[in-house]
């Protein structure tokens, strides 16, 4: 260090004196205006967390000489090539550290989030090419947290979406989904600029309304893409997808209005239907009771293991060719996971033990093998107990069969009355189109808009078994008394 | 102004080490390379080169301004030139005055350069048609983000401040020293999130000791932004304000610097 003098001449104590409070008050300012400066700051550090938050809230720049010296996008692109290759080669399992760390790096990746959930929740499965399903909360989780890193993408909220309607079959989570997609504040630099979200997400809107039994909101959706699309010709009368967008926006429209009046009314049908029944109502043909009532399905299931850990799922049921008898073994207990809104990592439980798939009806038949014995690691067994149930709704059946069943199930029912079960939770109801069949009114009468009430709970066909460890390994055989009702 | 005359020679000498040279064609070369490695999706392809672009700046930035700076003041020291410059009527305070000047004028020589190279690249890549459309159509079809052009500049203040630092340690640290000093002033000033989170502790000691490193020491984290300006879609409210807030910051800040080192020079025995 520099010798400082002993003296310190007069003049420069006098010079010292002036500047000296003047750096003090340059110091101070400096603090000041730091203060100004930390609340604005945290706007470009999102998804980061500090130094007092869990691993859980992300990495922060300071756990990282790289990122420190400003390479953490970099890092982040570079690991995801890695991840492409990892992918392509079918190392599936080493794809998921990579994405929660390229996530943590850069919370502003959004194709990662897109991807790396979509991977999540299709690309693990078992022998039968069926989705390890305990991936599905992992995988909710990073598109939760993608959404709230980046509440100005529609991407990411429609990803979220797409996986509830397709995937789970949550209507109403996918409703919440879409709609906080189609409310993101239009980007002038977006190709869908003044809009925020893409005219799909109204289109998607429009069919979860439908999936939900809300038919007057899936019509106003419609009409909402209707008039976009209108917009859109106007600008470019020409373009031929606006026009074929515009052209089935309207059929859409016009069908559901048409479905309605054939499923529910006695008057303005369509050739399809000619009689003066609703359809949901409509009395077997031939039969000599002519009185409206639900059809009965006439539902009987048959669960036999014809190998330890291999289920034959058989029974009856009594529609067209189409239908789809959902089918799920799960351990007694499985309850699904909450949705965090951070995970350090997407293992799942090796305990736990669910499958879930779907049985064809071919003329009045279903029948179908599901072999849980291949894949050791996916399907555990080791619980004491299980339960296997048989169900069917409407709400994810073909067009043809909501003819006549409707929307909410209005139309089908079984004479052994255990098996008909009601979804009372007020968030899955249906509006009201028809008396008599459970719903509170008002019943809406295919003209009002907007018509925001639902009053019909959605009718299921179910039936459960509870079985034990001894039965799936084939020590003891399923009967029938195995069969439990569960509220 | 002799101040003015003053940082004139410092670039001039600054500029005439091959320390300086080196640093620079590496950083260039480097952000040139940024191209290359993006070969995914064109989104990523941009992302990876806008974010070397900026940290290549950043990291080439910090080591040039704290290896000219370092030497700007012992230099003239060591070699005794110091005394040819104070035995003429120039007060000691123009001296530092003309150091920080100079050293200012570095930085911004240095981040011009490597950000006119990158600025260059985001420009090509940004372009609406090929060269097969016509030469002069493709060289007008480019646009350069708004938000590279704030990141440069930030950088550049960031830089500015580094070097105020540095010039206000070499007042009274070796060289050596000086570097040690300089780069880890630079590291704990880019731990502003932490150091915000200390002045909320429940202990009043680290709540003390956090607020007197926070709001006292030079807050390098301020600047770091690029996270947000490499994706567009991120939307920042208040976004003027808080550049120009960074500004100022860094001003005040390199005054003081400036004040405490005319303090400190003017002690100091040459």
């Amino acid at each position: 260090m520099a010798k400082l003098t002993k003296k310190i001449p007069a003049d420069v104590l006098k010079r010292r004196m002036a500047i000296l409070p003047a750096a003090v008050v340059g110091l101070a300012l400096a603090g000041f205006m730091q203060s100004r400066i930390d609340p604005d700051a945290k706007q470009f550090h999102v998804g980061e967390g500090g130094i007092s938050s869990s691993a859980q809230n992300g990495l922060n720049n300071e756990f990282m000489l790289l990122p420190l010296l400003g390479f953490r996008e970099a890092a982040a692109g570079l690991l995801w090539v890695r991840c492409d290759e990892f992918f392509h080669s079918g190392d599936y399992d080493a794809i998921l550290p990579l994405v929660r760390l390229i996530t943590w790096l850069d919370p502003h990746a959004d194709n990662v989030y897109v991807t790396g959930a979509w991977h999540l929740a299709y690309n693990f499965t078992d022998s039968n090419e069926r989705s390890d399903r305990r991936y599905i909360a992992p995988s909710q989780s990073l598109l939760v947290e993608g959404v709230e890193n980046n509440m100005n993408i529609p991407d990411i909220k429609f990803e979220l979406g797409w996986q509830r309607y397709d995937k789970i079959h949550d209507f109403v989570g996918a409703e919440e989904a879409f709609k906080l997609a189609e409310s993101t504040p239009p980007d002038k630099k977006s190709e869908d600029y003044p809009y925020g979200a893409p005219l799909k997400t109204l289109h998607i809107l429009a069919h979860t309304y439908e999936k939900q039994g809300r038919i007057p909101e899936a019509l106003m959706e419609w009409q909402k893409a209707i008039d976009r699309s209108n917009e859109m010709l106007k600008r470019a009368p020409t373009d031929y997808s606006s026009k074929s967008l515009n052209i089935a926006e309207h059929r859409n429209y016009d069908e559901n209005l048409q479905r309605f009046r054939n499923r529910y009314t006695a008057t303005g049908h369509d050739a399809v239907n000619p009689s003066k029944f609703p359809e949901v109502l409509e009395p077997p043909p031939g039969s000599p009771d002519q009185t409206p009532r639900p059809w009965d399905v006439a539902f009987s299931t048959e669960v036999r293991v014809v190998r330890p850990k291999v289920f034959k799922i058989s029974g009856n049921f009594n529609s067209q060719d189409g239908a789809r008898i959902d089918v799920r073994i799960t351990d007694w207990d499985y309850k699904d996971h909450a949705i965090t809104r951070t995970l350090t990592d997407f293992s799942v439980d090796p305990s736990e033990t669910i499958l879930q798939d779907t049985a064809s009806v071919r003329k009045n038949h279903f029948e179908r093998e599901m072999d849980m014995s291949k894949d050791p690691k996916m399907y555990s067994f080791s619980q004491k107990f299980y339960k296997v149930t048989l169900s069917y709704s409407a709400r994810t059946t073909a067009p043809h069969l909501l003819d006549r069943f409707g929307w909410n199930g209005e139309g089908m029912t079984d004479a052994n009355k255990s098996h008909v079960v009601m979804d009372t939770r007020p968030e899955v109801a249906g509006t009201t189109y028809i008396e008599g069949q459970g719903g509170t009114p008002p019943v809406w009468d295919g003209v009002k808009l907007p018509f925001p009430y639902h009053g019909q709970p959605p009718r299921l066909i179910r039936v459960i078994y509870k079985i034990s460890l001894d039965q799936v390994m084939n020590r003891k055989p399923i009967t029938a008394n195995d069969i439990v009702k569960v509220e | 102004m002799v101040a003015i005359a003053i940082a004139r020679q410092t670039v001039r000498e600054a500029l005439r080490r091959r320390v300086f040279w080196i640093f620079l064609i590496v950083a260039v070369f480097l952000i040139g390379l940024g191209p290359v490695l993006g070969f995914l999706t064109p989104k990523e392809s941009q992302t990876i080169m806008r974010s070397l672009g900026l940290a290549v700046i950043l990291l080439a930035g910090l080591f040039i301004t704290i290896v000219t700076c370092i030497y700007l003041i012992p230099v003239e020291i060591e070699r005794r030139t110091i005394y040819t410059v104070l035995s003429k009527p120039v007060q000691r305070f123009e001296f530092v005055l003309g150091k920080f000047l100079g050293g200012f004028a570095i930085v911004f020589l240095s981040v011009a350069a490597m950000g006119a190279v990158f600025l260059a690249l985001v420009y090509f890549q940004t372009t609406a048609v090929g060269p097969n459309a016509g030469v002069v159509r493709w060289l007008l079809s480019g646009k350069v983000p708004d938000d590279m052009i704030k990141g440069v500049i930030l950088t550049f203040f960031q830089m500015m401040l580094l070097a105020a630092l540095t010039i206000f340690f070499s007042t009274f640290a070796t060289p050596v020293l000086n570097f040690f000093m300089s780069f880890f002033t630079f590291i704990v000033g880019n731990m502003s999130s932490v150091t915000e989170s200390l002045t909320t502790s429940r202990n009043s000691i680290t709540r003390f000791i956090g607020s007197v490193i926070h709001y006292m020491l030079p807050n390098f984290g301020n600047f770091n932004i690029q996270n947000a300006i490499i994706h567009p879609t991120s939307t920042i409210s208040n976004e003027g304000i808080f550049i120009r807030n960074n500004i100022v910051y860094a001003i005040i800040y390199s005054a003081v610097l400036l004040i405490l080192a005319v303090i400190i020079f003017d002690r100091r025995e040459v």
